[in-house]
């Protein structure tokens, strides 16, 4: 099955430059290992393409049951540079939340699937 | 124990004052932290500095919240912290000086930290062999050498913590990093040594979780937005703090969150490697911090530790990088994308026919793609039927009158393009671009002087 990051994470993003950062937390302790497998940072830069130039990198945080994405030459050139209309990438946070991950039956809620396709 | 409340009240030059003049009606708090620069923000401040020296410092800070809410501030003994000074630390001393003679309040001490603006230190530093690697791009720094509108550093809390322990009951600042504006309070108030790097990164997270403002209480907060109490009256974030413990909290009866998902968000915001978050004042390490629900909007964290501060300053450099400009046109149903994106088109292959020599032009479509670019759903289904659509188009030049050309080209597209466009907003601007240099000078460079000055 077939479901949205956006079901099963929060989170959010800030600038440092051209640089990005996407904090995403479980929003269930049970769904942290299902987020460790299947947002990596391979996905991440084939999912966001072009978006993104640079390298990408993921830090694990377990004991807040989340992750740490930081995403280089992301912002088109950084807040002051940038032609995009959010070039704070302000936006990035709820971007990530549109990468549509695998999972198995009975690893995520009934409740929780909300995210229209 | 002994027990300090610190609230954050400002997350950026421009943010409302309302939560911070609540919390010094209303919270028990010995300090108030007021953060109000952004990466950006001081190379505007600059800019506004060249055209009248008077100007380069935040007045809102002195023409909204010390009048307001300052007096009594002062009464109640809240000590304010800000880095308002932004690029003319004596012009707003100055203005906090006279507005606290409008209001009679004699004795009442400013205290000021300069030394973080160190532009002219530049041509000396170059000489010595100092490259300043740009951590970004690739590049030359004599390149950009005569195009500079700032060079500061990212000053510690020492010189804020001085001035607290000569008695300011107001400390303004420059270029002091964000979370040293909180940091310093707590450091005078337990007594911490520069070297105790435990304490110390505890009170840069403090620090962090307040610096912007209703970010930390329920702003901006995807976890479940809908739920967040009054937005109208949010709150900002409250630290309290031990020896020993650490809680994040809100002023009493007044909007906002403080959970552990709305903490979470804050509490890695603009971090990069959660092990090394590298400050002027600890390299701090949270990557096994953790936070918990302790009571009614409130949560404590925990596990935060700190590892020895390094060499090495941030330096914040802004220098002019260009021009850019940024059209727009707006198209109706039926076919409001289809309509949007051919006027591009035909603008394009206007610009391309007088040979504009644009370095970059990115072209997006508001209501659509525009913010989440690649990613957006530009399926048949969301694209079928859209009520509205906007085409944008920004175009970026390092020559202004290159840059100038596509501006005429917009609004005649109203009666020879696509159906239905419609014009707003007047014609764009020729706006400047300045950009940043990320990069570090050595920490002895550096000379931090504390002042006090009496009304």
């Amino acid at each position: 099955m077939e479901v949205f990051l956006n079901d099963i994470a929060h989170g959010r993003s800030g600038d440092k430059g051209d640089t990005s950062n996407i904090c995403v937390f479980a929003r269930r302790p049970e769904y942290y290992r299902l987020i460790e497998r299947e947002v990596t940072p391979e996905k991440l830069h084939e999912f966001f393409g072009n978006m993104v130039k640079g390298e990408i990198v993921r830090y694990d945080l377990p004991s807040l049951n989340g992750f740490n994405f930081v995403l280089r030459h992301a912002l088109g050139g950084g807040a002051t540079m940038s032609l995009r209309l959010d070039s704070l990438g302000k936006s990035m946070g709820s971007a990530i939340m549109r990468l549509k991950i695998q999972v198995n039956d009975g690893e995520i809620r009934k409740e929780d699937i909300k995210t229209e396709k | 124990m002994k027990k300090i409340a610190i609230g954050g009240g400002q997350g950026f030059w421009g943010d409302s004052p309302d939560a911070a003049i609540y919390m010094i009606r209303n919270a028990d708090i010995q300090y108030l932290g007021c953060d109000y620069l952004a990466e950006l923000t001081l190379s505007i401040m600059a800019k506004q500095q060249l055209k009248d020296p008077k100007k380069g410092y935040a007045p809102d800070f002195v023409t909204r919240l010390l009048k307001e809410a300052g007096k009594e501030a002062w009464e109640k003994g809240i000590r304010i912290t800000t880095n308002a000074g932004g690029m003319n630390v004596k012009g707003c001393v100055e203005a906090v000086k006279e507005q606290a003679e409008a209001q009679g309040m004699k004795g009442y001490k400013i205290g000021y930290v300069t030394g973080d603006d160190i532009k002219d230190k530049i041509p000396q530093l170059l000489k010595d062999g100092w490259t300043f690697p740009n951590f970004d791009y690739d590049g030359d720094f004599h390149d950009i050498a005569d195009k500079i509108y700032n060079c500061n550093a990212y000053i510690g809390h020492e010189g804020i913590e001085e001035a607290i322990a000569q008695g300011a009951d107001v400390v303004i600042t420059g270029r002091a990093a964000d979370s040293a504006l909180f940091l310093a309070p707590l450091a005078y108030e337990f007594g911490w040594a520069d070297d105790d790097w435990d304490n110390l990164a505890r009170g840069i997270m403090a620090g962090h979780l307040l610096e912007c403002g209703g970010q930390g209480a329920g702003g901006n907060y995807m976890y479940d937005w809908r739920s967040v109490p009054r937005m109208e009256d949010l709150g900002f974030p409250i630290a309290e703090l031990t020896e020993n413990t650490f809680e994040i909290t809100k002023a009493p009866d007044c909007g906002g969150i403080i959970c552990e998902q709305s903490c979470k968000e804050q509490f890695m915001y603009e971090v990069l490697d959660p092990a090394n978050y590298l400050t002027p004042d600890v390299n701090v390490d949270i990557s096994k911090a953790t936070i918990s629900q302790v009571g009614d909007n409130r949560v404590r964290i925990e596990n935060i530790r700190g590892k020895e501060r390094p060499d090495t300053i941030k330096l914040c450099v802004g220098y002019h990088k260009g021009w850019k400009t940024v059209s727009m046109l707006s198209f109706a149903w039926p076919d409001a994308y289809e309509k949007a994106r051919y006027c591009a088109d035909i603008i394009m292959k206007k610009m391309k026919k007088r040979g504009m020599k644009a370095d970059d032009v990115h072209i997006s479509f508001i209501g659509l793609n525009s913010l989440h670019l690649n990613v957006a759903n530009m399926g048949e289904e969301a694209l079928k039927n859209l009520n509205e659509c906007v085409m944008r188009i920004a175009v970026f030049s390092e020559d202004k009158n290159e840059c100038a050309r596509i501006i005429p080209e917009i609004s005649p597209m109203q009666l020879n393009g696509p159906p239905g466009a419609s014009f707003f907003g007047g014609r764009a601007h020729v706006q400047e671009v300045m950009a940043l240099w990320p990069t570090v000078v050595p920490r002895d460079v550096l000379e931090i002087q504390t002042h006090i000055l009496k009304v």
